[in-house]
């Protein structure tokens, strides 16, 4: 248990050092420097500085001195009870820790995914509608492109930053697979329905499992999961696994060299001809990005028209659209009168409690947060454009 | 004065004043005292009666909560449809800095982050459960978690993505979209170490995960130092409940560090001697340098500034040879506080200093301000004016050129760009975003 007396008095003590060191600490009035060590002496862990508390104070702010005492008999909540613990607790970490028992198959995987999460990112992982593509071939290839740059050779191409080539650690697509997915409806996959996609993402990215590409008989489980070890795995740094993990942060951000930033004895910055003689004024190519919504505008004038819930267009655009604008997804297009015929048959009621239920793909309301009527009119508002 | 005038009467009275007004300033050109002149044209504004002054005014019962005037309704958060999933749940919108005043912005313009849309907590049904490598877990309500005592600070937060859009040239004709990904407020909250002392840490404890009650469940892993450090809980901004786009009822507040790492919607705080992998701090929010590793865990924004006045959305077209005027800024550092801000009008070869304004505080926004007369045609030694700010922090650092970073970090890291930012004013006053680089 970390020892609060001791702190203080560290934290006193190594402001006095800094306090000498600069020779800046004059009366009670002035402001707490910061300081380039934290009360253990370190330098801090980011690379900035660090704000003791001296005379009541650190920084500009005054804090008050009871607290650091009285803060241990303040205990006023509960222990979590053991169920409350494993129904929250579900984290995984590289090691295994919280690998549930459980297993799925890539062919299982393949089937969730054309039903679930096809809509968002497209055949086979390729991306689209602005959700994230999850696959571009062989991950081991595609980990070379990461030393592609186009500082300087802009029209080069650039890295492939996906599951297989990019991501360290697989322990990571289980978890956000199971606590993150399917976007509109997270938290509704089993936990073998979570391997067969992590599964079905091994195998669209060509991973290996003991050296043979997971192909599509492929079952994984715990103790498989625990022996994948993904292209980009040691792609990162610094280095922030094992006991040496906060102090091998710590050096890497000592040195502004490492992450792009500089660091100048403010006498001697530079004040005239600074920028290298190469360098130009370069301009937006084109209009650049300017689809700002709303518009830009900064004048003074009452809006045109009040702003409304937007009707059924705009929750159709918002919600109902990535899916229903063409027939790409599977779902009925806006705009098929004869898509559309064939769902109306079956009486606007099913239609209704299908949309309300979802189906197929399709998530309650479609992912939307509307009422059943709102959610009616929607669907009222589509079938109207599609006659 | 004639009370009775209809609106459509003081607006041809108002064309007018505006016709005999420009007219006396082509006279005045010539050579005409304007101040000998009695023919000036009277303003509408001043010489009727205005609609609000005539008749009541709205009842205090109206709007029991405030909403700003009507008249300010382009002062507003924006979004493009480049930074979003295709509905804008795993998305972006950001703050209006071109019309920010002071330090502080105001709830509803500041910039919105999610990466599964803005949850909407039942504060009755929230719990933040405290567990791990700690000698006594806990699980607070939201009253209890308030009865620890508070604390307020005044820190920005910023996404590390502001301005990532632009390591291969510029993008955004926009300061609001070039630099607005970033806001700053007052928060109120607790000091993680505080709620530590009542639950004892574990020695052996090295890392913290943070999580998110949200669609997306977000989750981040942070270093016991910061927590024990100036790491908070908040529940208060600017003197009110968070808002739900900031994760209400209870955020996690790193001062200075990226946004992504400030879990909204927080529920759950575990200790452990490991770190995490958390998918925002592995496929995204990791720095992809030129050879190929990617830098992880890159908690701290760095010092860094711009220009907010003028801007591309409110340029110097009003302006002319002669006239004095405030440029303004804003610099930050999430390393420390900022020492100064110099200021230059050729891009960044030459800078002389500005002067800060107002509280300067600990990662925190600081306003900067330089007065200027404007030269004919906007140039200095026949070249346009290029405004460019450059700041310093207390921990040593300065923002770099655009060519000192990318010499390092490459032009494919998307995160943590702080170079020198410029703005060229055109021969008519427009204010266009470019950059200096080889």
């Amino acid at each position: 248990m970390f020892n609060l007396d001791r702190k203080l008095i560290i934290s006193a003590s190594v402001a006095a050092a800094v306090a000498v060191f600069t020779g800046c600490m004059s009366g009670s009035s002035a402001e707490p420097k910061g300081a380039a060590v934290t009360a253990d002496g370190k330098p801090t862990i980011d690379g900035g500085v660090y704000y003791p508390v001296v005379d009541g104070k650190t920084g500009p702010y005054y804090v008050n001195p009871q607290v650091a005492i009285d803060a241990k008999k303040i205990y006023n909540g509960r222990a979590p009870t053991p169920n409350e613990l494993k129904a929250w607790d579900k984290d995984l970490m590289p090691d295994g820790t919280g690998y549930p028992e459980g297993s799925g198959s890539v062919e299982e995987g393949e089937a969730l995914y054309e039903a679930q999460c096809v809509m968002c990112h497209g055949d086979f992982g390729s991306g689209g509608g602005g959700y994230p593509a999850l696959s571009k071939g062989n991950g081991y290839e595609l980990k070379k492109t990461l030393k592609n740059n186009r500082y300087r050779n802009a029209d080069g191409d650039g890295p492939t930053r996906v599951i297989g080539s990019y991501w360290p650690k697989v322990s990571t697509l289980w978890w956000y697979i199971q606590d993150g997915m399917p976007h509109p409806m997270s938290k509704t996959l089993t936990i073998d329905e979570t391997y067969a996609l992590t599964a079905y993402m091994l195998n669209i990215n060509e991973i290996e499992y003991e050296g043979e590409v997971i192909d599509e008989e492929f079952v994984l489980d715990r103790e498989k999961m625990m022996k994948i070890v993904l292209p980009n795995n040691d792609g990162f740094i610094p280095n922030i696994d094992g006991p040496t993990g906060p102090d091998d942060v710590r050096a890497f951000y000592a040195d502004p060299n490492n992450f792009g930033a500089k660091k100048v004895n403010p006498a001697e910055r530079c004040m005239k001809d600074c920028l290298e003689p190469t360098a130009k004024v370069t301009y937006i190519a084109g209009a650049g990005i300017a689809e700002f919504l709303p518009p830009m505008a900064t004048e003074r004038s009452l809006p045109k028209t009040e702003e409304s819930n937007g009707g059924p267009k705009k929750a159709y655009e918002e919600s109902c659209m990535m899916c229903h604008a063409d027939a790409s997804m599977g779902a009925p297009a806006v705009g098929d009168a004869k898509a559309w015929a064939s769902v109306t048959a079956k009486g606007m009621d099913a239609v209704y409690h299908n949309g309300i239920n979802g189906i197929n793909g399709m998530p309650p309301k479609g992912g939307a947060d509307l009422s059943d009527a709102d959610f009616k009119s929607v669907v009222d508002y589509m079938i109207s454009q599609s006659k | 004065m004639d009370n009775k005038k209809s609106n459509h009467e003081i607006d041809v009275n108002k064309r007018d004043f505006f016709r005999k007004t420009a007219a006396l300033s082509v006279t005045a050109l010539a050579g005409t005292s304007l101040l000998s002149s009695n023919a000036r044209a009277d303003d509408p504004a001043i010489m009727h009666h205005v609609p609000w002054g005539q008749k009541w005014g709205d009842p205090v019962t109206k709007n029991r909560y405030g909403v700003p005037s009507a008249y300010e309704h382009n002062v507003t958060r924006r979004n493009t449809k480049l930074l979003a999933s295709g509905n804008y749940r795993a998305s972006i919108a950001v703050t209006p800095i071109h019309e920010s005043m002071g330090i502080i912005t105001p709830n509803g313009l500041f910039f919105s982050r999610s990466h599964g849309g803005v949850a909407h907590v039942d504060p009755n049904m929230y719990r933040l459960m405290i567990h791990g490598l700690v000698e006594k877990p806990i699980v607070l309500t939201l009253e209890q978690l308030k009865k620890y005592p508070s604390v307020t600070r005044t820190h920005f937060i910023e996404c590390p993505a502001n301005g990532g859009q632009e390591w291969r040239g510029p993008q955004f004709n926009s300061v609001q979209f070039a630099k607005g990904f970033m806001s700053s407020a007052e928060w109120t909250g607790v000091y993680i170490k505080t709620i530590l002392e009542d639950l004892g840490l574990k020695p052996e404890a090295r890392w913290m995960l943070a999580e998110g009650s949200d669609n997306s469940e977000m989750g981040r892993t942070v270093p016991v130092e910061k927590v024990l450090d100036d790491a908070m809980i908040v529940w208060g901004q600017n003197g009110e409940a968070l808002r739900p786009e900031q994760g209400y009822p209870v955020r996690l507040l790193l001062p200075g560090w990226e946004g992504n790492l400030c879990v909204k919607w927080l529920k759950r705080l575990e200790f452990a001697t490991e770190p995490w992998y958390c998918k925002e701090e592995t496929s995204k929010y990791t720095a992809l340098k030129p050879g190929g590793k990617a830098i992880q865990h890159f908690y701290a924004n760095e010092v860094n500034s711009t220009v907010t006045s003028p801007s591309p959305e409110i340029p110097w077209t009003n302006l002319k040879e002669g006239d004095i005027v405030e440029i303004e800024g804003l610099a930050w550092s999430g390393m420390g506080t900022i020492t100064g801000v110099d200021i230059s009008f050729d891009g960044g070869n030459s800078y002389v200093p500005a002067s800060l304004k107002g509280l300067v505080l600990p990662k925190s926004w600081t306003r900067w301000s330089y007065m200027y007369t404007i030269p004919k045609d906007f140039q200095v030694n026949g070249k346009q004016i290029i405004l460019a700010s450059r700041a310093m922090d207390d921990a040593g650092y300065i923002q770099p050129t655009i060519d000192e970073e990318t010499a390092i970090m490459g032009v494919e890291s998307v995160y943590h760009r702080n170079a020198v930012e410029t703005w060229e004013v055109t021969a008519t006053g427009e204010v266009n975003h470019v950059q200096l680089r080889s």
